[in-house]
Parts: C-alpha cells; sequence; structure tokens
C-alpha cells in the first residue's frame, strides 16, 4: 500500500511537470495551428535562466529565491515565446507547415547556442535543504519535491483557467480555438491574442523547466529536446487547444508512466504509445479535443 | 545557365567523376578519411530522397522516419550475428520485416492526418528509439551500439584498405534508390501521391482510396531506408540508437528543405552537403579556427546545429524551394529572357 501510495503521488509530481510543458503547446497549436517545435527551447531557456539565478544572483538558495528562479525562468522564456512570435512565426502568417520548420529551425539554434556557451554536461540547480526532505502519510514516506511540482501547476492551471474565463483577451483566446477566421472577420485584434498565448505558453514551460532540472537533477541543454516528446503526447491525447484536456491527460500519462515503470519493470515509456495510439484509434481528435485544423 | 537536355548528362558525368576518382591516386577522395565521410554522405542523400518521397512528393510530414533506416541497421545485423544469415539474405530479411512495420505503424498513423500525424509517427519513432536504446529482450546490446560480426562480411568491405570498396557501395545504392525514386514518381501511383499532396479530396472523387495510396508512399520510403540503413550498418560497421533518434528525421527535413523539395536531385544534394558540412563543421571546431574570436561567438559557431540550423530557418523564410527551387527561378528567368 505504501508503495502503491509513493508510485502514484509520483505519478501525479511528474504528470505536473508534462502539464506545464503540454498547456502552452496545446493552446499555441489551438488557436494558431502552429506545432511548436521550439516550445522544449523555451523549457531550456527557463532553466537556464534558473540556474544563473540561484547560482549567481543568490547563492544561497531559500525558498524565496527558489520562487524568484522560477519566476525569472518563466518570464525569460516568455519573453523569448514573445519574441519568436513577432520576429518568425509572424511573417510566415497562415503557412502552418512552414510555421512548424521554422520552430524546428529555433530550437536547434538555441539548443547549440546554450550547449556552445554552457556545454553539454548537466550542471546541478541548488535548491533549499528542504526540497531534499520527505512527508510519512500513513506508511509511505513521499520525497517532498513531488508536492511542490503539483502545487506550483495547480496554481498555473487556476491562473491559466481564469485568465482564458473572466478576462477579455481569455475571451478572444476562447472564440479564436473554435474558429479563428470568425473572430477576425467581427473587426477582433487576433494578434494580440496569438502574443499573449505565446507569452503564457513560454512562460508556463519556463516555471517547468525548472522543475524539471529539480525533478531530474541537473540543467542540460538536451533537456528540453526529450520532455517536448512527451509534452506532444500529453497534447495529442488529451485534445488540441484545451488545458483541461492536457491537465486530464498529463496526470493519466504521469500516473501511468510510473505504474507501468514500477510493475512492468521499465515498460511507461511503451505503455505511454500504447495509451496514445488507443485514443487516436478510437477518438483521433484527443479527450477534450475541439480543433479541426 | 543549363539547359535541361545537358542537365541529365552532366549528372551522369558527375557520378563517374565521383566513381573513379578514389582509383586515380593524388587527390583528396584517394584517402580512405575522406572516402568514408563520402559514403555516410552518399547514405545520407540517398536517405533525404526516401524521406522527400515521403514528405515532397506526398505531403506526409513524418516525425518518424528513423525508425525505419535504423530497423534496416539492427535487422539485418541481428539476423547475421545471431542467426547465421548470409549478408545478403540478412539485408532482405531486414527489408521484408521493416514493410511490414511501416505498414502497421503506418496504418495506424495514416488514421489522423496533418500535425497530428507528425506527432504519431514521431511517438512511434520514440518508442522504437527506447526499445533500441533499453535494450528489451537482448537484441539490440543498447546504448554501446551493435557491431555486426566482421567474419560474416566479405573481405573486400573490411579493413582501412578497403574502404574505396565501401565507398563505391555506397555511390552504387545512392544511384539505385535515385532510379527507384525516379521510378516511383513517374509512376501512376507516383501520379496519386503528388495528387493527394495538391488536393486530397479531388482524388477521392475520383473515385481512389487516398488512404492506400499514401500507404504504399510510407511503405515503399520505408524499404528503400532499410536497404540504405543496412549498408550503412556494412559501412559503419556498427548499429547505434543514435540512428533511431528523432534528430535524425530532423536532419532528414533539415536536408530536404536545403535542397529543396520534390526535385529528387534536390533531396539528394541537401544530404550530401548537411552531412559533410556537419562532420567538416565538427573537424573545424575541434581545431583552432575559432580560438581567435571571443568565446561568446566563437562556442555557438563551433557546433554545426548552430549554423546548420540558422541556415534552415533563413531558407524557410526567404529562399523556400532551397537550393533546387533557386536553381529552376533562375532557369526561368534565363530562359525567358527574350520574351
Amino acid at each position: 500500500m505504501s508503495t502503491f501510495l509513493l508510485i502514484l503521488i509520483t505519478g501525479v509530481g511528474l504528470g505536473a511537470l508534462y502539464f506545464l510543458v503540454a498547456s502552452g503547446l496545446s493552446l499555441i497549436y489551438g488557436l494558431m495551428g502552429v506545432l511548436n517545435f521550439a516550445h522544449g527551447a523555451f523549457l531550456t531557456i527557463g532553466a537556464f535562466t534558473g540556474l544563473w539565478i540561484s547560482t549567481k544572483v543568490f547563492p544561497n538558495p531559500t525558498t524565496w529565491t527558489f520562487i524568484a528562479a522560477m519566476f525569472a525562468g518563466g518570464i525569460a522564456a516568455g519573453l523569448f515565446a514573445l519574441l519568436m512570435e513577432q520576429l518568425v512565426i509572424n511573417r510566415l502568417y497562415n503557412r502552418h507547415i512552414d510555421q512548424a520548420l521554422v520552430t524546428v529551425g529555433v530550437s536547434l539554434v538555441v539548443t547549440a547556442l546554450i550547449g556552445g556557451w554552457f556545454g553539454f554536461d548537466a550542471r546541478f540547480l541548488p535548491t533549499p535543504l528542504w526540497f531534499m526532505k520527505a512527508v510519512t502519510i500513513g506508511e509511505a514516506i513521499i520525497p517532498i519535491d513531488r508536492f511542490i511540482y503539483i502545487g506550483v501547476a495547480a496554481i498555473l492551471l487556476t491562473a491559466m483557467l481564469s485568465i482564458l474565463k473572466f478576462t477579455r483577451i481569455g475571451l478572444i483566446i476562447r472564440a479564436g480555438v473554435e474558429n479563428r477566421s470568425m473572430v477576425s472577420a467581427l473587426g477582433i485584434n487576433v494578434r494580440l491574442a496569438f502574443s499573449t498565448v505565446f507569452f503564457i505558453g513560454g512562460f508556463a514551460a519556463g516555471v517547468g523547466g525548472v522543475l524539471i532540472s529539480v525533478f531530474s537533477y541537473g540543467v542540460s541543454p538536451l533537456m528540453g529536446g526529450s520532455w517536448l516528446i512527451y509534452g506532444f503526447i500529453v497534447v495529442v491525447v488529451g485534445g488540441m487547444g484545451s488545458v483541461t484536456g492536457s491537465a486530464i491527460a498529463a496526470m493519466l500519462i504521469g500516473i501511468t508512466n510510473q505504474f507501468a515503470n514500477y510493475y512492468l519493470t521499465g515498460l511507461g515509456d511503451f505503455v505511454v504509445v500504447i495509451i496514445l495510439a488507443a485514443v487516436l484509434l478510437t477518438k483521433p481528435s484527443g479527450l477534450l479535443g475541439k480543433v479541426n485544423h | 545557365m543549363l539547359r535541361w537536355k545537358y542537365s541529365r548528362p552532366l549528372l551522369i558525368a558527375i557520378t563517374i567523376i565521383f566513381a573513379v576518382l578514389p582509383f586515380l591516386g593524388s587527390n583528396p577522395l584517394a584517402k580512405a578519411g575522406l572516402q568514408q565521410t563520402m559514403a555516410v554522405a552518399f547514405l545520407f542523400g540517398a536517405l533525404a530522397l526516401t524521406y522527400d518521397l515521403l514528405f515532397g512528393f506526398t505531403g506526409l510530414l513524418s516525425f518518424g522516419h528513423a525508425l525505419y533506416f535504423a530497423s534496416g541497421i539492427y535487422v539485418t545485423a541481428i539476423l547475421i550475428n545471431d542467426f547465421n544469415w548470409h549478408f545478403l539474405l540478412a539485408i532482405l530479411g531486414a527489408i521484408i520485416f521493416t514493410s511490414v512495420l511501416a505498414a502497421l505503424t503506418g496504418g495506424a498513423a495514416l488514421r489522423t492526418t496533418g500535425i497530428t500525424f507528425a506527432m504519431v509517427t514521431l511517438a512511434f519513432g520514440q518508442a522504437g528509439h527506447v526499445f533500441i536504446s533499453r535494450d528489451f529482450g537482448g537484441f539490440t546490446n543498447g546504448d554501446d551500439g551493435l557491431p555486426v560480426n566482421p567474419d560474416r562480411l566479405p573481405d573486400f568491405f573490411i579493413g582501412v584498405v578497403n574502404t574505396k570498396y565501401l565507398y563505391l557501395l555506397a555511390l552504387g545504392i545512392l544511384v539505385f534508390i535515385y532510379f527507384a525514386a525516379w521510378w516511383i514518381t513517374e509512376s501512376s501511383a507516383g501520379r496519386v501521391f503528388a495528387a493527394l499532396r495538391d488536393n486530397e479530396q479531388r482524388v477521392s472523387v475520383l473515385g481512389l482510396n487516398p488512404n492506400r495510396f499514401k500507404l504504399l508512399s510510407f511503405v515503399l520510403s520505408a524499404a528503400m531506408a532499410a536497404l540504405i540503413g543496412a549498408v550503412m550498418l556494412i559501412v559503419s560497421g556498427s548499429g547505434s540508437p543514435r540512428y533511431a533518434a528523432a534528430d535524425i528525421t530532423i536532419a532528414l527535413l533539415l536536408m530536404v528543405i536545403l535542397g529543396g523539395p520534390v526535385t529528387r536531385w534536390g533531396a539528394v544534394l541537401g544530404g550530401i552537403l548537411y552531412s559533410v558540412l556537419s562532420t567538416r563543421l565538427n573537424v573545424l571546431s575541434e581545431g583552432t579556427a575559432f580560438d581567435s574570436l571571443p568565446s561568446f561567438i566563437g562556442g555557438p559557431l563551433s557546433e554545426p546545429a548552430f549554423t546548420l540550423g540558422l541556415i534552415f530557418i533563413l531558407i524557410v523564410m526567404f529562399a523556400p524551394g532551397g537550393i533546387s527551387g533557386a536553381y529552376y527561378r533562375a532557369r526561368f528567368k534565363y530562359l525567358n529572357k527574350g520574351k
């Protein structure tokens, strides 16, 4: 039972990290039809900014400096996402394949740039000491970092849903996901919604990057690429354009991955691909898919 | 500027020059090092062409093509090492196995279209990469790579002295794949592939089943990728999980965009250029070429992916059609100059 609980909570924690990567991908694709291969690069930029804050700016890690590192990572990644949208994506308006291709190029350049500056070896991101502790629930001993991932993801999920539900720009984004041309036809500036979505997606990925550095005990230029693939899988399973769908799919995949790894000795990645195939064969638009571009 | 009737003889002449250079003494290609680099480059040129068949000609953006290339490498190696098959028979076995694998995975993936198709193929490719690098079933030797048993290969493919025969083998496969792709794209099925890319709805209105032809294109390009993989095994001597990684498929995409899709020779040229550039840029970066530059410029410049990625972005944004596209535009202008 205690093992079960440990695996379950670890799975939810992993799912929380998947959600941070996938939510932005899903919104960007849902609104603009852009398959963003540079999302992994956003994550890496966030992680390296977090590393810089927690080693150079505040060398003694406390809870507050870690929160600062997460914010800085999110904002750096969000600004980079905004810059990319303005300089590159905007100029390829409605050329969806070219937009996807150009993000592949951006991700290569960013990975090589960061690798060239900092090297490809993983670096340790210092965290406050209490991150290493564990809590006891019943008989289960559970490392405390799991709860941090879940808490941060829950806050960002609430924030995103509130923006989508209660603000004007959120309304435009939701309408744009349903039917972009109709929104423009009504004389509403969709471009602003594009930029917002890129910033929000980049921010979530950047925060995710800092947390993933804690989860995988290191920051490396290559981390973005490997997490991006899971982000894609979560987005496809959850359905394009749906933040809630991404959250559900991220939990489903995180938990299954952990249980399969434990009970089927390391077959987690396979089971994830099988879930993907099963969802696509029964419901090609994903669990809560809204878009048919 | 060349006329059309001269360009085919030109291709043949270039091929013959490349074929005889290693045997003529005192030129760079007489050295085994460059022969090996060029052999790998020829194979990537051929592989880029099989990807062009899928992406350029049929309009299917797959991110899992590396799976079938790696399947060709590993199945050949396993059949030779563990089952003692003759190497030619093992290559045939690998092609058949890969075709079945492509029919199954492609059949599932083709239930989706567009970007979702890209993601599903990416996931299949990733599953293949995990399978090879984690060594499930004890067939693939995991991250250490799987060397092919040299005793089971013909003697003239073994040893540094014989690199020129590997070079010729790779060049021969490139020519073979070039003619196969030519034949496929000019056949009636090839016309349907192009029609699917341009307007799928009209193809179904004409009474043809789009998915059947997409699957045909998918399986044909996978089978050719498997053949190239088997030859890559002989040329490089061992399989590595690197060959199954999504990076390979992304590199193929870069090659096709660099050279220009739908022209056949564009993809081949892009593949050869990309392959040579990424090896040569590596050599440059290990030397002292960038030492005089400040480290914040020199560091990224010594990463081939930085330069190649930048070229790639510029081509997609400002020069769609790549090298061959630019050539045809220039030729069109030249031919219409007097009019």
